[in-house]
């Protein structure tokens, strides 16, 4: 797993498990963005998303005698994120409360490719290709795209966030790859 | 260890340490790649993909403001500190859009947390050593700034001589004496003709980087209001650092390190990310003095081993291929008097290949000639 502070966090979830606001002030500073990020690839209601971050830290203050069992505070967040967020997304649609998760929904996601096309100088109508191929694109391929290469998530806890398995996760990674493949090798072919 | 010769595109792409090289070029990343690179020249293109696909893919999330940070941390306090009083009952989130009040009290912490931000940053931030105004005025130096709206030449105390571009300036100590290189400190554009002298390396401090040289000709332009400094070279070689690197013992010595810059190449430096990047120049001229050795571009059936070779030689550019692969293709074509460019195009073309120009060189791929 590379997690960038793992160090640092221990100490802060030490210091949460004795009670210290402090350090949950500490982690909500640390992983903010990353929490706001991935939460804005589900909705773009800004206001739920805050809100549905603010549940997540205040039930780990709840339970911080439990936080011992914390492995990566990373994962533990984004787990939790995604939760809150399908969960009151689907309360709104249902006005009701419902415990189990929706196994679909639409996961947001935008390349950086016009900054790619302007790099690289592609034309126009090349440039329209390569749109249309990353749109075609499935919410799941967007979902590990950006759990692998934005959140730097390992293998592991894909599988998990994603609920499926980590044979899964690696075969839909190679798809995606390839699919990404298929359209730089065409844009390359001299002419 | 991993053997990197058995990674397809995707093996590569789903690399950590391949997927850190590319994010993050750091200089030990890019060594250990240059040299496997130069070992395993066949897998060249492999790695252009990869590393093409991983840029399309890209890591820059959105960030969200620091303002906007503190106020939800605040909110978040206020929760737990109200929710002490009833440890028995859930804490509610008040939803941001119901609770109007809460406008008021934001709006407040807006602006405190904006003053306090401003001082913050004011202790913070000391005028960055490396920039120009920091490194000149501390020295006696000899100063010459164009404020005449055009370029103008000056000739430095070794001969060498700069054109400086309009509202530039440059500064270096009286006749260079006091030190066992050329210094000179430039803030705006310039194009350096530089007289040879190996013991004594001519550096041009350049806000955040050094370009050191032995003998050549470049532009250095680096202006303040600008978010990126270029370095392009016309004849010989380069080398160029950031300052305040751990290569301090290096800019120093009469060695050239660094990132090395040859003919037709271009460094452009971003200052934000502090990223280095390579790049050939939109249109190559030929480096080779006419009256010596005039190449003649008229090709009938020439292998495409000499074709390439004199291409590179001309413009002083490498061109990456696999040998072996390509022995048998030959090139007939009339390129006396195309740009480089079309030039390769149309090489590549006739036998059926494709290139790419990575970190500044030519990488061609083909499978080959029958």
């Amino acid at each position: 797993m590379k997690e960038y502070s793992s160090k640092p966090d221990v100490n802060w979830l030490e210091r949460l498990q004795q009670g210290d606001e402090e350090a949950l002030a500490s982690l909500m500073e640390m992983y903010y963005n990353d929490l706001y990020n991935y939460g804005s690839r589900f909705t773009k209601d800004d206001g739920l998303i805050k809100d549905c971050i603010q549940e997540v830290f205040i039930s780990l203050w709840q339970r911080r005698e439990t936080v011992g069992a914390i492995l990566s505070p990373k994962y533990y967040f984004l787990r939790a994120i995604k939760n809150k967020v399908l969960k009151s997304l689907h309360k709104n649609k249902r006005n009701a409360a419902s415990s189990h998760l929706p196994a679909e929904y639409v996961f947001f996601h935008e390349f950086p490719i016009e900054r790619v096309i302007i790099e690289k100088q592609i034309s126009e109508e090349k440039a329209e290709k390569v749109r249309r191929t990353l749109s075609l694109l499935s919410e799941r391929q967007k979902e590990i795209i950006y759990l692998k290469y934005y959140q730097h998530l390992d293998h592991g806890q894909i599988a998990e966030l994603m609920n499926i398995s980590r044979q899964s996760v690696y075969n839909l990674l190679h798809e995606t790859i390839h699919k990404l493949r298929s359209l730089w090798h065409s844009e390359f072919i001299a002419h | 260890m991993k053997d990197f010769r058995l990674f397809d595109i995707s093996d590569f792409v789903m690399d950590e340490d391949f997927i850190r090289w590319v994010n993050e070029k750091k200089k030990a990343d890019n060594d250990f790649w240059d040299n496997w690179l130069s070992q395993y020249p066949g897998k060249y293109m492999v790695v252009a993909e990869a590393r093409r696909i991983l840029e399309s893919i890209g890591t820059e999330q959105k960030v969200i403001s620091e303002v906007e940070k503190q106020h939800e941390i605040k909110r978040l306090m206020q929760t737990i500190r109200e929710n002490l009083q009833e440890p028995e009952r859930k804490a509610p989130v008040v939803p941001v859009s119901k609770k109007w009040w809460y406008v008021a009290a934001a709006s407040l912490f807006l602006i405190a947390s904006t003053f306090t931000y401003w001082f913050v940053k004011q202790d913070k931030k000391p005028e960055k050593e490396s920039a120009y105004a920091a490194i000149t005025s501390s020295r006696h130096l000899v100063e010459s700034i164009n404020t005449s709206g055009k370029a103008i030449t000056l000739r430095l105390p070794d001969q060498s001589t700069v054109e400086l571009a309009a509202n530039s300036r440059i500064a270096y100590a009286n006749n260079f004496d006091s030190t066992d290189t050329r210094d000179v400190y430039l803030s705006g554009e310039g194009f350096f003709k530089v007289t040879k002298n190996p013991a004594r390396p001519f550096r041009v401090f350049a806000n955040e980087i050094v370009t050191k040289v032995l003998g050549t000709s470049f532009i250095v332009r680096s202006f303040d209001k600008d978010s990126v400094i270029q370095v392009t070279v016309r004849t010989g070689k380069v080398s160029v650092y950031s300052q305040g690197s751990a290569n301090d013992k290096e800019i120093n010595s009469n060695q050239l390190g660094g990132i090395i810059l040859t003919p037709n190449q271009e460094l452009v430096y971003e200052k934000l990310n502090q990223k280095f990047q390579k790049a050939l120049l939109e249109n190559p001229v030929v480096i080779l003095p006419d009256a010596t050795n005039p190449v003649n571009m008229l090709y009938e059936d020439v292998s495409l081993e000499k074709v390439f070779t004199q291409l590179s030689k001309t413009y002083g550019i490498n061109i990456v291929y696999d040998n072996e692969l390509l022995k048998k293709c030959t090139v007939t074509a009339d390129l006396r008097n195309e740009t480089f460019y079309r030039k390769l195009e149309l090489i590549c073309k006739a036998v059926g290949a494709r290139y790419e120009i990575i970190d500044g060189q030519v990488v061609v791929q083909s499978s080959g000639c029958d």
